[in-house]
């Protein structure tokens, strides 16, 4: 008889615990089934007018039926729980693609990046950075780089020269002068740096440029080294091996003296405008230090042997972005130097 | 400078090289080739020919690279070919010169040769004379001087004909122009020339500026009949300096500056006579040459020992490849010891390209083809480089701004003087350009916020609103010695309107920076605006200066740093030093100050923290307020001010006792408290 209620209470329950739409409702049925008044607390009432065999038996049942439906609800319960905060976080919604607020990032000036670029490499080959004055001495800028007055080299560094007799420096090579100054040898050192010539500007004409200078100072130096570097400075700005040659050129405080080219990067050699159709591209001038150069300085040629190298960052900045106007790195204008 | 290749195939045996890959060869182990073009038509005895130009800039350094025997000597020894040399000094006859010549300064003039000629006439050239000129970009004029022209494209040897029978005397002297001296020049040109400039002169007076430029009056005309025609060697420092002080260059000085080979002299009159025989029929040699020189000692054999050329190259060369390389370079080669070369320099390279064993490097090295040598490590010590703290200091400085959102520009160092007033700079405390491109660049810049002006001004065409800054120098005048040149960091924020949020937003973008910098009210220069100027304070000491640009200057506004990268820099290097983390809870407490509307929050801020003492753990700044119920004119500013001892928790007495001496504090300071 109580068995009968039982299972009919059991299947009534779970059909409306299945049947329950909201919270409310789920909570409704477990106050009627389960509730301190509910149908089961009823029936356990009656259990104390059975005989004490049946009471054990029935009393089992009973609780079998009330942990299942707990469970049933409890279940059910969490299915709403979960439904609920789908729906919650459904409603925070954004849109992802809208432009965040605040200023758009910045960036470092196109020859900047590249002259890190070039620093971090020599640095990690053991070379000092450098600075130098960009207001110089005469003596720094041509006199100790064996470039005396009235030598003809001067016409081919038009110079700015300054009220009281001191120049802007028309090359990186006096921060040679002043590093053998400063440090005995061996020494390794670059110097990245602002230089001037007197020059009208135009679309490939810079009166304000910028320079790497490097030089390495050791009891052995050879030829052989120094193209050793310069491979490894060419293959770290244009990031690729490239094919250079080697070939006289003329600075007065290296000899022997080398222009570097390497093979057209546009047409591989093959000619194009950029290369003038000739298939390779001047790219720096470089050298073994010359002995009167080591002499003004200090040191003895004769137990001490040096390289030396020059490179124009802004043409080369000019290549690597393809950049066909000079003028845009120094005008300060956003719609250029906002792309790098 | 243009070659004929032509010229060139007369000069070298059997060059069967075109000239194009001739002049890959002579870029490769000579001179830079700029670029080979054809030159002429079909014209009978004036057969095509390629033009091979080499850049004068690779040449600066070779006097006997100005003419075409030069390089004709350089091929012939790539190529391994004979050397034709079309000089033939048996020509000159023995005997007396037919003119006097007298050198005052033989530093100034180490040579002066001449020959005198009669019953000439002078015309058009012949037509191969002309096109053989023309090929290589020069004028024929007449027979004479298109021959004193051949010659110096031919043989780096500048001739001048004068005209025998304008010149006054039987002497001609090299010496000094006198003070004052004026010489009217074949360019129809008037110099006023000085004791600097060495002149040719006759009984008169100067009758051409040495190696510069010859006189119009003295210069070949149709009706000259007798010439003197001079061939010399000049001091080349003293023919630039000359050059360079008349602002005239001409293919003789050129030549000269470059400092040319004295033996030449007389290879140029003897090569000119023969070919005034061919182009002016019935000419007459009078007398023998002229010829005044100083003795000039053959230079010293320079000693090359191979083991040292091993080390210099990085590679080896076997001593019989060497001396056949000099040997063909003319060089003079005597083994003086086993791996020991005394080498003699011929004279056309011994002025002052090749003097020291260093010179032969480059001779052995581009004739083996610096492709040859193998790139190679060095093995040296392993040690750090010595460090610049200042360059990696301007890194970190770009690195942050770039983070912050401002984009790097880069300016001129100049500015004229009047966008230096304009600023409100002194023009004179300013270093001057002597030799300015234009007016616009006179000066040095003393700051580097007029050129971010114009930047901000050029930009604002084009966006609404945007960040930027230059790392770079000021340049300082110094009383004596080289300027000072201090890193400065200039960045801006600009939009169309806002300004009070473009300073805001500055002054937190520095705070990656100067971090804790206190912003200090300043008089306003006449570019700021006049209410929001102020300097930055950090560590004690004025390290920039944080203002709006005077909205005059520009449609929108501005807000400017301007930080001082050294001052910053030297205040940086401070040891940090960990403080241990506070272990017991700590008590917070919030008041409001009213006061004047202009009152400084931040002197508020500093003078609660002073009565706060020892334990206050942080000063935090909420809100500030005006408007009902607070009186007009008056604003309403609040504090959240957190205290704690380091070794305990304080009671509420305490707290309430530093509050109440804040509170006193405060109104004995002439402020109202809304507690």
């Amino acid at each position: 008889m109580l068995e009968t209620t039982l299972s009919q209470l059991e299947a009534s329950a779970r059909e409306r615990i299945a049947a329950a739409a909201t919270a409310a409702e789920l909570e409704a049925v477990r106050v009627e089934a389960l509730g301190r008044k509910g149908a089961l607390a009823g029936l356990s009432k009656q259990l104390g007018a059975l005989p004490p065999e049946e009471r054990a038996r029935a009393g089992k049942l009973l609780n079998a039926v009330k942990a299942e439906l707990e469970a049933l609800l409890a279940s059910r319960q969490a299915q709403f729980e979960q439904e609920a905060l789908r729906a919650r976080l459904d409603a925070e919604w954004i849109d992802l693609t809208l432009p965040p607020p605040g200023p758009r990032p910045g960036s470092l000036h196109p020859l900047t990046q590249i002259q890190t670029e070039i620093e971090d490499l020599f640095t990690s080959l053991g070379f000092a950075v450098l600075d130098g004055p960009e207001v110089e001495t005469e003596y720094h800028n041509f006199d100790a780089l064996n470039i005396p007055a009235d030598h003809p080299a001067r016409d081919a560094q038009d110079t700015f020269w300054l009220a009281d007799g001191n120049l802007l420096r028309t090359h990186t090579s006096p921060v040679q002068v002043r590093g053998m100054e400063r440090f005995k040898p061996p020494l390794r050192m670059i110097a990245p740096g602002r230089v001037f010539r007197h020059e009208e500007v135009d679309a490939s004409h810079e009166h304000t440029f910028y320079q790497v200078e490097g030089m390495m100072i050791d009891r052995e130096v050879s030829i052989a080294h120094l193209v050793y570097f310069m491979k490894l400075l060419l293959a770290c700005v244009f990031r690729r091996e490239v094919t250079v040659r080697l070939r006289p050129g003329y600075f007065p405080f290296v000899e022997p003296g080398f222009e570097l080219d390497i093979q057209c990067l546009i047409c591989g050699g093959s000619g194009c405008p950029v290369c003038k159709q000739g298939g390779w591209v001047e790219l720096l001038g470089c050298g073994l230090v010359h002995p009167n150069v080591l002499r003004m300085s200090g040191i003895d040629p004769e137990e001490w042997n040096g390289f030396a190298f020059g490179l124009g960052l802004t043409r080369w900045a000019m290549m690597r972005y393809w950049v066909d106007d000079v003028r845009l790195f120094q005008s300060g204008d956003l719609r250029f130097l906002g792309q790098f | 400078m243009k070659f004929s290749y032509n010229w060139l195939c007369e000069l070298v045996e059997g060059l069967d090289l075109d000239a194009r890959r001739l002049g890959l060869e002579i870029t490769m182990k000579t001179a830079e080739c700029e670029g080979v073009t054809s030159f002429g038509a079909h014209i009978a005895g004036c057969p095509p020919d390629e033009i091979i130009e080499l850049d004068n800039k690779s040449i600066t350094h070779r006097p006997d690279l100005w003419g075409h025997l030069g390089l004709a000597r350089e091929v012939a020894a790539i190529l391994r070919k004979p050397l034709r040399d079309p000089v033939k000094l048996e020509r000159i006859p023995a005997g007396e010169g037919a003119v006097g010549v007298a050198i005052e300064d033989f530093d100034l003039c180490p040579r002066y040769s001449g020959l005198v000629f009669d019953n000439v006439t002078v015309g058009p050239s012949p037509l191969w004379l002309q096109y053989r000129l023309e090929a290589i970009g020069l004028n024929p004029i007449n027979t004479i001087v298109d021959v004193t022209n051949f010659v110096m494209a031919e043989l780096a040897q500048p001739l001048h004909a004068f005209d025998r029978d304008l010149l006054h005397g039987g002497t001609i002297f090299i010496r000094r122009a006198r003070e004052g001296e004026f010489l009217t020049a074949l360019n129809e040109e008037t110099y006023k020339l000085d004791r600097t400039n060495l002149v040719i002169a006759d009984a008169n007076g100067a009758v051409a500026i040495a190696g510069v430029i010859g006189g119009l009056d003295t210069g070949i005309n149709e009706r000259t009949r007798r010439i003197v025609l001079e061939s010399a060697c000049f001091s080349g420092s003293s023919v630039r300096k000359t050059s360079a002080k008349l602002k005239l260059r001409t293919d003789a000085s050129m030549r000269f500056e470059k400092s040319q080979d004295p033996v030449n002299t007389v290879r140029g009159l003897a090569r000119a006579l023969e070919l005034f025989a061919q182009v002016s029929p019935g000419i007459r040699l009078v007398g023998g040459l002229a010829d005044q020189k100083k003795e000039i000692a053959p230079p010293e054999p320079i000693t090359l020992p191979m083991d040292w050329l091993t080390r210099k190259l990085g590679r080896e060369v076997a001593p019989e490849e060497v001396r056949d390389i000099l040997e063909r370079l003319s060089f003079g080669v005597t083994e003086t010891a086993p791996r020991l070369f005394s080498v003699t320099v011929p004279s056309w390279r011994a002025t002052r390209d090749v003097s020291i064993k260093d010179d032969l490097v480059e001779e052995v090295g581009r004739m083996i083809g610096y492709d040859s040598i193998t790139p190679r490590p060095p093995a040296v010590a392993c040690t750090p480089p010595p460090d610049n703290p200042q360059r990696m200091f301007l890194r970190a400085v770009r690195s942050a701004l770039a983070a912050q959102g401002f984009t790097e520009v880069s300016n001129y160092s100049f500015l004229s003087e009047e966008r230096a007033r304009q600023f409100g700079f002194d023009p004179a405390e300013h270093v001057v350009v002597a030799n300015p491109i234009s007016s616009e660049q006179g000066l040095m810049r003393l700051s580097l916020i007029p050129e971010i002006c114009g930047n901000i001004i050029e930009n604002s065409k084009n966006f609404e609103s945007f960040r930027l800054f230059e790392a770079g120098r000021e340049i300082h005048k110094q009383p004596a010695g080289l300027p000072r040149e201090v890193p400065h960091a200039v960045a801006a924020i600009y939009s169309r309107e806002n300004g009070e949020q473009n300073l805001c937003e500055l002054a937190r973008a520095a705070q990656c920076l100067v971090p804790g910098a206190e912003i200090r009210p300043a008089a306003a220069r006449c570019f700021e605006h006049p209410a929001r100027a102020a300097e930055v304070v950090w560590r004690g000491e004025v390290v920039g200066r944080l203002f709006e640009l005077h909205p005059s200057l520009l449609t929108g506004r501005a807000a400017l740093i301007d930080l001082d990268l050294e001052r910053i820099q030297r205040l940086s290097a401070v040891e940090k030093r960990y403080r241990p983390i506070r272990r017991f809870p700590t008590s917070a407490f919030d008041l409001s100050v009213i006061a004047d509307l202009r009152a400084l929050i931040g002197e508020m801020q500093k003078q609660l923290a002073g009565l706060a003492g020892e334990w206050l753990e942080s000063i935090e700044f909420l809100r500030r307020y005006s408007g009902p119920p607070i009186p007009e004119g008056r604003q309403s500013v609040s504090f959240r001010l957190t205290v704690g001892a380091p070794d305990r928790t304080l009671s509420l007495e305490e707290v309430g006792a530093i509050r109440a001496r804040i509170i006193d504090g405060m109104r004995a300071l002439g402020y109202e408290l809304r507690i």
